[in-house]
């Protein structure tokens, strides 16, 4: 089994966003939204010699995702591949995986009323292409692979240490998406848009604080009610004849 | 038997009485009724099956893994059971809405709600009692009732508080209405309030088709008609209810029929004679 991973090389990047639009032609993603976005983060480097750092964000394809158990349907999985997607015949597009996810990958798409998010292109990889977004990528700062693969450039960039996770301390669900480039990079980058808790949605929290406890102990109390009538009812016995 | 001749409180009866009246049937339930329950029963059966296979995270789920496996292998594949899950669902929504729509006179008039949710002092004492006994501690008489019964009135009352919000819960998830943060509170008020009907049910079902003392009423969801004999003991003001409306059937009928007389032999004057037509209901047969 293959364990897609993706390289995004900050060095290379020109901010250019054709990944954006690459990305968002593949897969008609409506106005306003985007599966991948490209952000600028800063400047690097001393005048005159200066350039602009630019942070790529999208889905992680996480190792230890927050966005699967949050879903209540089963609708967001992880694949033998590593890949997070989403089966939209299960999504009722309540945003449970909106609130669960540190890097902000989600989102609703309003037309269809489902969330939607990055897939490294599942349909495309099925026919043995790249991802829209790596092969439109002018500078080839997008590197996609497998990380089993030991020839692969993913490989070489991440077990060779020249590519890092986005991760802080306390948010460090292995996200498959690694980050290569200056450490002033990476610094820019997780000044701005350093991954966030993951939350539980209001209606999330009152269910498990509240609700639930409501009618588990409505169901207990009724179910034992009727146990103790019923035990009783056996000890005593039916009558032929009522009355 | 005259109108004033029917009992006001229940009155112990004699074995002939009570022979006689386990013999009369009353009817009890529109055959409309009696489809609409067991349509309703199977469709909250086959929700609650397919329902509890649906929740598969942590945060809502309750059912077993070997549960949710086993239902997913049943339909093929959890996308199955949630077509399926919503085509029950709104079948049952419109079938609902339907009869809210073409029934509403005959079934859901104030009168029939009255009867069906409105609790009185002897529906409050009546809980109490039949709690008592239910636990062997009491052997004070339950007191009379309408046509249904207190516990059967507070799930009534349960029931048409949670259902409408099941339904429109469903069909927000269902239809994805007003955005994420509408269809995430429809799922949480949807668990709920499914779960507080259940809670109902357990007393529901074991009352229904259990509990022994309770049988005809069970029978009665299936042919629509109980014994005169349970009616007496079980739903007294009803049972009255129902002897007064007869009483006046009979002397209408009787009516008629001195008239239809009085024209045919004007010197006639047999009053004593039985009605024209001996309806099922009538005690002519005793």
């Amino acid at each position: 089994m293959p364990r897609y991973a993706m390289v995004i090389d900050q060095e290379r990047c020109v901010g250019c966003q054709s990944c954006t639009v690459a990305c968002k032609s593949e897969w008609d993603i409506p106005n306003g939204f985007a599966r991948t976005k490209v952000r600028q983060t800063g400047t690097i480097g001393t005048f005159p010699k200066l350039s602009t750092s630019f942070y790529v964000s999208q889905c992680n394809h996480c190792d230890r995702p927050t966005c699967v158990p949050a879903c209540p349907t089963g609708a967001t999985y992880q694949d033998q591949s590593g890949v997070v997607r989403v089966n939209r015949d299960l999504c009722i597009g309540c945003g449970s995986c909106v609130a669960a996810c540190p890097y902000g990958a989600r989102y609703i798409n309003a037309e269809i009323g489902k969330v939607d998010k990055c897939d490294f292109c599942a349909s495309r990889l099925g026919k043995g292409l790249q991802p829209a977004c790596v092969a439109t990528c002018p500078a080839h700062a997008k590197i996609f692979g497998d990380l089993e693969d030991s020839s692969s450039d993913v490989f070489r960039f991440v077990y060779r240490g020249a590519a890092k996770r986005m991760e802080t301390a306390n948010i460090a669900i292995g996200p498959n998406v690694y980050y290569a480039g200056k450490p002033e990079h990476a610094a820019l980058a997780l000044a701005s848009f350093a991954p966030v808790p993951p939350r539980t949605i209001a209606p999330g929290k009152v269910w498990s604080s509240l609700l639930n406890k409501v009618v588990y102990l409505a169901v207990g109390v009724t179910f034992l009610g009727q146990a103790i009538a019923f035990f009783h009812q056996l000890s005593t016995g039916e009558k032929q004849f009522e009355e | 038997m005259s109108a004033s001749a029917i009992p006001t409180v229940p009155t112990p009866l004699t074995g002939e009485q009570a022979e006689a009246m386990a013999q009369r049937q009353i009817k009890k339930h529109h055959v409309a009724i009696v489809l609409l329950h067991w349509f309703n029963a199977i469709s909250w059966v086959l929700e609650l099956a397919t329902g509890a296979g649906l929740i598969v995270s942590p945060l809502y789920r309750f059912a077993p893994t070997w549960y949710l496996q086993m239902m997913e292998g049943v339909f093929g594949s959890r996308a199955n059971m949630l077509r399926f899950h919503i085509a029950v669902g709104l079948t049952w929504t419109t079938v609902f809405l339907v009869y809210a729509i073409f029934g509403f006179r005959n079934y859901i008039r104030i009168e029939v709600l009255q009867n069906e949710i409105g609790l009185d002092r002897d529906d409050v004492l009546w809980l109490k009692v039949r709690t008592l006994l239910l636990l062997g501690r009491t052997k004070d008489p339950l007191p009379p009732q309408g046509v249904y019964n207190a516990g059967q009135k507070l799930f009534a009352l349960l029931v048409y508080a949670m259902v409408p919000l099941i339904m429109l819960t469903g069909l927000t998830m269902t239809f994805h209405w007003f955005g994420a943060a509408s269809v995430a509170w429809a799922m949480v008020l949807h668990f709920f309030a499914v779960g507080m009907v259940v809670s109902g049910l357990m007393i529901h079902v074991y009352m229904g088709a259990v509990f022994p003392e309770e049988k005809p009423a069970f029978y009665s969801m299936i042919t629509g008609v109980v014994d005169e004999l349970y009616a007496y003991h079980h739903h007294f003001k009803w049972w009255r209810e129902v002897k007064i409306k007869e009483q006046a059937w009979r002397d209408e009928l009787r009516s008629k029929e001195e008239t239809i007389r009085l024209d045919e032999k004007p010197d006639d004057k047999s009053t004593d004679k039985p009605p024209l037509i001996s309806g099922p209901q009538s005690e002519n047969r005793r």
